[in-house]
């Protein structure tokens, strides 16, 4: 018994010396083999979720998201909708957005870039507030807070 | 005769130590230099030269010497010294700030690191995603890499992470031998259960506001690294709860106690760690018949790991991080690296030169990128 403890260990070491020895060249596929398990993937609260449909003008294009209401068990009673314009976003960004497409507009966002001033007009009582209105190395993103 | 049996000795040890060290300086030649060294950049020659040089010198003196920790700590402080540095003049070059912005947050540009994975497990679990603004898997320190290279180590070296691969360890570490003697010598070590604690409550909180709050609100390294953009009051407590954390945690307590009292009391990820400590190979034996029970190594210990009773018990805690202090303090060799399954006092030699060519040679590589990088710009700004 003592023997069979004393090769299991040493067997457990060389093993783990060849793990650290293979790890550094092995890493980059070994990252995009873990990058491919379904758990990998940034939360929508953090990543602004997927794209619902996009609006494409003459220099630039509105993303508009997916709503985001998750949480760790179930849906959670607030969230946000994210909107990106992407390109040669103009000085002066106004858009009367649909974001669950029922046809009727939900809220009318406008953006003055140079003094990054935003303004939000509700139309739809499920929108709250804006939460974040930025620069982005894409254009300008904004998000306004939501309630179920 | 006794001179220059002295010398011959020596001149053996010498000899077998370098044997020791070839296969180090095979590999870290290989890694280091990609196999293919660019002497173009006299910059990045020379740092990339003394790089290579100063981890080899570092593995060759741990052998010769038979000492561990005073050679592990000066990579150990380099690299996060290093890292630290290279990360801050990437942002004052890319951001002309230390701080990101709200932009970065919402194109998921943040670097990860390992201390954010105790919280991603139970959104990871529940959610099937990663509670991070990171990069999944391009870019710097994207969130993949970083897993598999945090997994790796803890499955072979266990909390030994903590000492050997963690680089924000080496800046509690690096505080911790300021001063010769501590100024405060008791401390109920009762408080080395908080990062459990610590981890508990992140664990918690992370899942349920689905947001890193370690990272928010904890993370004492954000001083040393990127912290939020102070726009609000709740950025400035935030700031004020970072700040004061590093100041207290990483640099006076560690002054005052000679001991890594951030790594000790708060990091949640040191708690994984810990439990890890369950898994590999390696551990760090006490010799119940060579110990003259002097307590030295308790003393020594920079992680409260180590008790009085432990040592009267021949048993080391899973708080151990195996950084080898308490190793290099016994002067009978009781206390000493060695394999799970091979019993206290055997095998001391082979033991001991197998963990320090794994652990080694997990940091000599990990670190490496970060100082020659940091010499690099250290030596183009000053020539």
């Amino acid at each position: 018994m003592k023997k069979i403890k004393i090769i299991g260990g040493i067997t457990w070491a060389i093993a783990c010396l060849i793990l650290i020895i293979i790890l550094f060249p092995g890493l980059n596929s070994f990252s995009a083999s873990v990058s491919r398990l379904p758990f990998m993937k940034i939360n929508p609260r953090l990543s602004g979720g997927e794209i619902a449909y996009e609006i494409v003008a003459k220099s630039c294009t509105l993303d508009i998201r997916q709503p985001v209401f998750n949480g760790l068990f179930k849906e959670r009673n607030s969230g946000f909708v994210q909107i990106d314009w992407r390109g040669e976003v103009p000085g002066i960004i106004k858009d009367s957005i649909d974001f669950n497409r029922d046809g009727k507009k939900d809220f009318c966002i406008i953006v003055n870039r140079k003094e990054s001033k935003t303004d939000l007009f509700a139309f739809n009582s499920k929108v709250r507030s804006l939460i974040i209105s930025t620069p982005t190395s894409y254009g300008w993103a904004a998000r306004v807070e939501l309630v179920k | 005769m006794d001179n220059s049996l002295k010398i011959s000795g020596m001149e053996k040890s010498f000899w077998k130590s370098l044997l020791f060290s070839l296969p180090m300086i095979l590999i870290t030649f290989m890694f280091i230099t990609g196999g293919r060294p660019n002497f173009s950049d006299p910059y990045e020659a020379i740092a990339l030269l003394s790089v290579f040089l100063l981890v080899n010198i570092l593995f060759f003196l741990m052998h010769f010497s038979g000492k561990t920790d005073r050679y592990r700590a000066v990579l150990f402080i380099l690299f996060a010294f290093s890292l630290s540095y290279t990360l801050i003049r990437n942002m004052l070059e890319i951001r002309h700030s230390m701080s990101f912005s709200q932009a970065d947050l919402l194109e998921c540009k943040i670097p990860f690191c390992h201390l954010v994975i105790p919280m991603m497990i139970l959104p990871a679990a529940f959610t099937k995603s990663i509670i991070f603004p990171g990069s999944i898997i391009s870019g710097f320190a994207n969130i993949s890499s970083m897993v598999v290279l945090w997994i790796t180590a803890t499955i072979v070296l266990g909390r030994g992470f903590c000492s050997w691969g963690c680089f924000y360890g080496g800046w509690d570490d690096g505080f911790s031998r300021v001063r010769k003697k501590p100024v405060i010598k008791k401390i109920n070590s009762l408080w080395k259960w908080m990062p459990f604690a610590v981890l508990l409550m992140v664990a918690l909180s992370a899942a349920l506001t689905m947001l890193p709050t370690y990272c928010d609100w904890l993370c004492p390294f954000k001083t040393v690294t990127e912290f939020e953009k102070v726009t609000s009051v709740e950025s400035a407590a935030k700031a004020g709860v970072f700040l004061t954390l590093f100041g207290g945690l990483v640099v006076v307590l560690p002054v005052m106690t000679r001991k890594r009292t951030q790594c000790s009391f708060l990091c949640p990820l040191g708690a994984v760690n810990s439990l890890s400590n369950k898994i590999t190979p390696f551990t760090v034996k006490i010799d119940k018949t060579a110990c003259t029970q002097c307590f030295k190594c308790v003393e020594a210990c920079p992680l409260y790991a180590l008790t009085k009773e432990d040592v009267n018990a021949g048993k080391v805690s899973v708080f151990c991080s195996k950084c080898g202090k308490c190793v290099d303090a016994c002067s009978k060799k009781a206390i000493h690296y060695g394999i799970k399954g091979i019993p206290a006092g055997t095998m001391k030699s082979f033991s001991r030169n197998l963990f320090l060519f794994v652990s080694f040679l997990f940091m000599a590589i990990f670190s490496s990128g970060a100082i020659i990088s940091t010499l690099q710009n250290l030596l183009k700004l000053i020539f």
